[in-house]
């Protein structure tokens, strides 16, 4: 029997618990489980075989913390554990249970919660599926983290044949920990391909039990369910729910249908496990009806394509002078101020395009996405031609994404397609092909019904497929409006797709432009339009679907349409602007008036004059008052971001002038290796590039060789580094000793070429001078001093 | 059940710049804002376990031996106030700084309010026992690498989902490991004075004279 057989069954009876009986029997305060595999493999051995006794039709090995970040003390190896484990398993389940490798979360939060990057989760698990090769199924339980999951069941299903079966852990509020909802797990886990997925631990099974039946309503696949006996007491850790109430409410669980894999969690025993079996015997196995219609989802929020839904495109360079100066320049929040703007405007999902010939696009998407997934909650739509871009992206994606595009030509259907395939993802068609756009409707519904069928051989489903007619310039070609939403019209109804269009490019060349857009995109919904990619902070677009919603009875009692419209306008500052001087706005933090009093005084005084006379005395008013505690660390902020809108109106002056802004300086900013509390270096870096100082921020949990590398690309001479905690000082000194002997940064008489300033909480004027560093800064203010100093400005 | 309703704020005011000035209009109606988003953000979590001291591997270095010198156990304890704070805050430093300094503050102050709320908690379990204070890894000469311990010792990581990183720093970053004594004789219940503190040689409130209510 494999384990492919074993689920024909109508149900498939687990094991119980195995941490708490391990405590039962005597385990001491800080012995660690795992090792018991090999010191006393009877005790391991007698418990799995009391629930082979019991009926468990699978039994899971004693392995859920053996990887190697949490096994790292305990003097043996991953591979030593989880074989002993699964040979102690194989003993007791001999022909009558299969063995399943039991794998848990490594135990260490990644990126961005907490530093453990996606590719060293997947080294982790990758060495514990290996270890565990003798076992018949992989189970792994007790994920809280979406993107932990996938790291771990890529790993398994790219490194041996092993069905997998994947579970996470809720809250009572049907949320994990890390915010992961019902649909964005099922979404996700059913789209890479796992043989089942459930939810196990926490809870009770009459707590788990209304969000095991959300995931009845959104997945097909056979669910796990294993509960908790109970809440644990805290003072004497037993459970509160007997073995016969366990048994009597997974009888009720498994009524929802496609609940199939049953079995229990903390608490449980072989009594739970015996009286479990009676209640199935006798049942037979049903589907639920799936409610879901096709959706996308990032890890917290799933979007069901079941009604018109905004897609941004503002993340993407092309026609866009300042975005391209960010891809360049490395601004990550440019980009992600764009994002967050959208999502605020009414973008239900993000367009993510970066692709730019002078750099690297495949490591800029990754990066992009990364730092994206870490502040917005929409899920985001790759859009990349290239299919290595696409990959990456798609690996480190967190829930699952739209990925933009595939078309007609072979080429980009044998190599886009398997991509979506594999990782589970939707994808935007385009009816092109290599004799390029048809004319007509026709031709290219002849193309999305290719499309489509070609999905379909591969197994995606033609529900994850939205095919984009195309827009094409009404001012080149009239007719060819029309052909678009008959092709749209037809895609819609007699596919069955969902349809997908980008809708600015029809105005293209008209005076006008926004009232052609906003009438066409009208069209287009009418004819069937479910996802329009437009620009959502232009409140007629965005206000144009949120009004077809009302007019087509889809935003039920203009719900949505009087929450997006009675919010009332928060008040700006009551001052009147002529009785404020810039230097006032500044040094009282008044973002409102700063962009038109700078626009003034360009009218009568030159750019350089305002910046010396009034922005630089200004910021030093407050950078002194700050020192004297005169103000708070907030205002002094407020300041430099007041100060900032001024720079930005004197720097568009000067380009139109074709004045090129002088910065006074580059400088890097990094937080060191291993700390991720980076808001101090955040604020420096705010007051620096309000000063004039040009900053290449890299990030937080920085590796010593990318600073210095970095310094060595761009000729930088100035390093600030951040760190706060004692632990990661050491971090600090390695980067330091390391610049220090790199050839690059020194000069020809053995000095070095770069110079070094350090700040953090517990950090001293004593050790920073130890640890080779040329200037200690106390603060953000300090640190503006520093630059100062070294550029002479 | 903990929860939190109320940050203190003269104490994130302090974080912010200094205990003795008061908040003008502007910074108190920004204060306010960003304790409305960290109230309705956080997610109080905690778990607290008492345990033997004696081979428990956790009396590493002077301070904590001296600290736990008549106790044969000890409760250990961690809180956190979960990783939407992180995520919010986070968020904040892209779009508006100076917001973000202000909810950082207030979410230090608020997973200290917790920790002081659990304190009384344990005191109320253990009324037949003389309780030292609270003392966490990384003051004086107490290991901050012992948190990953402490986690394992509570299963933090999968009851409340507090873990650390490689470098034994706490995420979501905005949480607290401790342990606090239980004694049969009498303990001198002193503040957490600033002679274990590491950070006596650098700290602003002590050279204006000021002390910091931990």
């Amino acid at each position: 029997m494999n384990f492919n057989e074993l689920i024909k069954k109508d149900f498939v009876l687990l094991d119980g618990a195995m941490g708490t009986m391990l405590q039962k029997s005597g385990l001491k305060l800080g012995e660690i489980p795992e090792t018991l595999n090999i010191t006393n493999p009877e005790a391991i051995i007698s418990i799995h075989k009391a629930y082979v006794e019991a009926g468990s039709e699978i039994i899971s090995t004693n392995t859920f913390g053996a990887n190697s970040y949490k096994m790292k003390n305990c003097g043996y190896s991953v591979t030593e554990l989880i074989g002993a484990a699964v040979k102690n398993a194989r003993s007791a389940a001999r022909d009558k249970a299969l063995v399943a490798l039991d794998i848990g979360p490594i135990g260490q939060l990644l990126e961005p919660a907490g530093s453990l990057s996606f590719e060293r989760a997947y080294e982790y698990f990758k060495e514990e599926v290996l270890a565990g090769k003798d076992a018949d199924v992989i189970f792994f339980e007790t994920f809280t983290d979406l993107l932990e999951l996938k790291a771990g069941v890529l790993a398994a299903l790219e490194n041996c044949e092993k069905p997998v079966v994947a579970s996470m852990t809720f809250e009572e509020n049907a949320r994990t920990f890390a915010g992961v909802s019902v649909a964005c797990a099922a979404l996700t886990l059913e789209g890479l391909g796992v043989s089942a997925l459930g939810v196990n631990c926490s809870l009770g099974p009459d707590e788990l039990s209304p969000i095991v039946k959300e995931f009845t309503s959104i997945t097909s696949l056979p669910i796990f369910v294993k509960p908790n006996a109970g809440l644990p007491d805290p003072n004497s850790n037993s459970y509160n729910v007997s073995a016969e109430d366990f048994a009597e409410s997974m009888d009720k669980i498994t009524d929802f249908g496609t609940v199939k894999l049953v079995g229990g969690c903390c608490g449980t025993t072989p009594d739970y496990i015996r009286a479990l079996k009676d209640v199935i015997s006798n049942k037979s196995y049903k589907k639920a009806k799936i409610k879901t219609d096709t959706a996308v989802c990032s890890a917290t929020t799933a979007v069901e394509i079941n009604q018109p839904r905004i897609i941004g495109e503002r993340i993407n360079p092309t026609g866009k002078k300042l975005f391209k100066q960010a891809l360049i320049n490395n601004d990550i929040d440019y980009i992600l101020s764009q994002a967050i703007s959208q999502v605020k405007a009414g973008a239900d999902i993000l367009d993510v395009n970066v692709g730019l010939p002078e750099i690297d696009e495949k490591e800029m998407m990754v990066r992009v996405i990364k730092a994206l997934q870490a502040v917005v909650d929409v899920p985001l739509q790759i859009d990349s031609t290239k299919p290595e871009v696409l990959e990456a992206a798609l690996r480190i994606y967190n829930g699952k994404p739209i990925i933009n595009s595939v078309n007609g030509e072979e080429k980009s259907l044998s190599t886009v397609l398997p991509l979506v395939k594999k990782y589970g993802a939707s994808v935007v068609g385009l009816t092109l092909d290599e004799n390029g756009i048809p004319k007509t409707a026709e031709g290219r519904f002849e193309i999305a019904k290719r499309i489509v069928e070609r999905a379909k051989a591969l197994g995606i489903p033609s529900k994850d497929v939205y095919i984009d007619c195309l827009t094409l310039t009404v001012s080149a070609e009239q007719s060819a409006c029309k052909q678009t939403l008959k092709a749209l019209n037809r895609v819609k109804n007699e596919l069955g797709c969902k349809t997908c269009l980008g809708v600015s490019n029809i105005s293209f060349g008209l005076p006008n432009r926004p009232l052609i857009n906003h009438i066409f995109l009208t069209m287009a919904l009418e004819e069937g339009l479910d996802l329009p990619i437009i620009n959502p902070n232009d409140e007629l677009m965005t206000g144009s679907v949120r009004a077809y919603k009302v007019l087509s009875d889809i935003d039920k009692n203009s719900r949505d349409f009087i929450e997006a419209y009675n919010e009332v306008k928060t008040q700006a500052p009551k001052i009147a602007s002529s009785h404020v001087s810039l230097f006032d706005a500044i040094v009282n933090g008044l973002k409102g008036e700063a962009g038109a009093l700078t626009e003034k005084a360009l009218e009568s005084k030159d750019a350089m004059e305002i910046v010396n006379g009034d922005l630089i005395p200004a910021l030093d008013k407050v950078g002194a008052d700050f020192e004297s505690n005169k103000i708070f660390l907030p205002q002094l902020i407020q300041s430099a971001n007041v100060a900032q809108v001024c720079f930005e109106v004197i720097k568009k002056y000067l380009q139109k002038n074709n004045n090129a802004p002088v910065s006074k300086g580059k400088i890097i900013l990094a937080t060191v290796k291993g700390d991720i509390h980076d808001i101090g270096k955040n604020i420096v870096k705010v007051l620096l590039d309000n000063y004039g100082y040009t900053v290449v921020d890299l990030g937080r949990d920085v590796a010593p060789e990318l600073i210095v590398e970095t310094a060595i690309k761009q000729d930088i001479k100035l390093i600030g580094l951040s760190a706060l905690m004692t632990t990661t000082l050491k971090s600090m000194e390695d980067t330091i000793a390391l610049a220090r002997k790199t050839p690059e940064l020194q000069n020809e008489d053995g000095s070095s070429k770069v110079i070094f300033f350090v700040g953090g909480a517990v950090l001293t004027a004593d050790y920073a001078e130890k640890i080779g560093a040329d200037y200690y800064c106390k603060d953000a203010k300090e640190s503006v001093d520093t630059a100062k100093k070294v550029f002479g400005n | 059940m903990i929860k939190l309703s109320e940050i203190n704020r003269k104490e994130a005011l302090r974080y912010m710049g200094s205990g003795n000035l008061k908040a003008n209009e502007a910074m108190n109606s920004l204060m306010d804002k960003c304790e409305e988003k960290i109230l309705s953000v956080a997610e109080v979590k905690y778990l607290y376990k008492k345990i033997p001291l004696k081979e428990s591997g956790l009396l590493l270095g002077n301070d904590i031996k001296n600290h736990l010198k008549s106790c044969e156990n000890a409760v250990i304890l961690c809180a956190t106030t979960g990783a939407g704070i992180d995520r919010l805050i986070r968020t904040a430093q892209v779009t508006d700084m100076a917001e973000a300094v202000v909810l950082d503050a207030l979410a230090s102050c608020a997973v200290e309010q917790i920790c002081n709320k659990l304190d009384k908690l344990i005191a109320n379990e253990y009324s037949d026992k003389y309780l030292t204070y609270r003392f966490s890894p990384g003051y004086g000469d107490y290991p901050l690498e012992l948190q990953g311990e402490f986690l394992r010792l509570l299963d933090a990581p999968r009851k409340i989902g507090l873990c650390t990183n490689e470098n034994s720093l706490l995420t979501p970053t905005k949480s607290v490991t401790a342990i606090i004594g239980l004694s049969d004789k009498p303990v001198e219940r002193k503040r957490r004075g600033c002679a274990c503190c590491n950070l006596k040689e650098t700290c602003k409130y002590r050279k204006t004279g000021e002390h910091c209510e931990l």
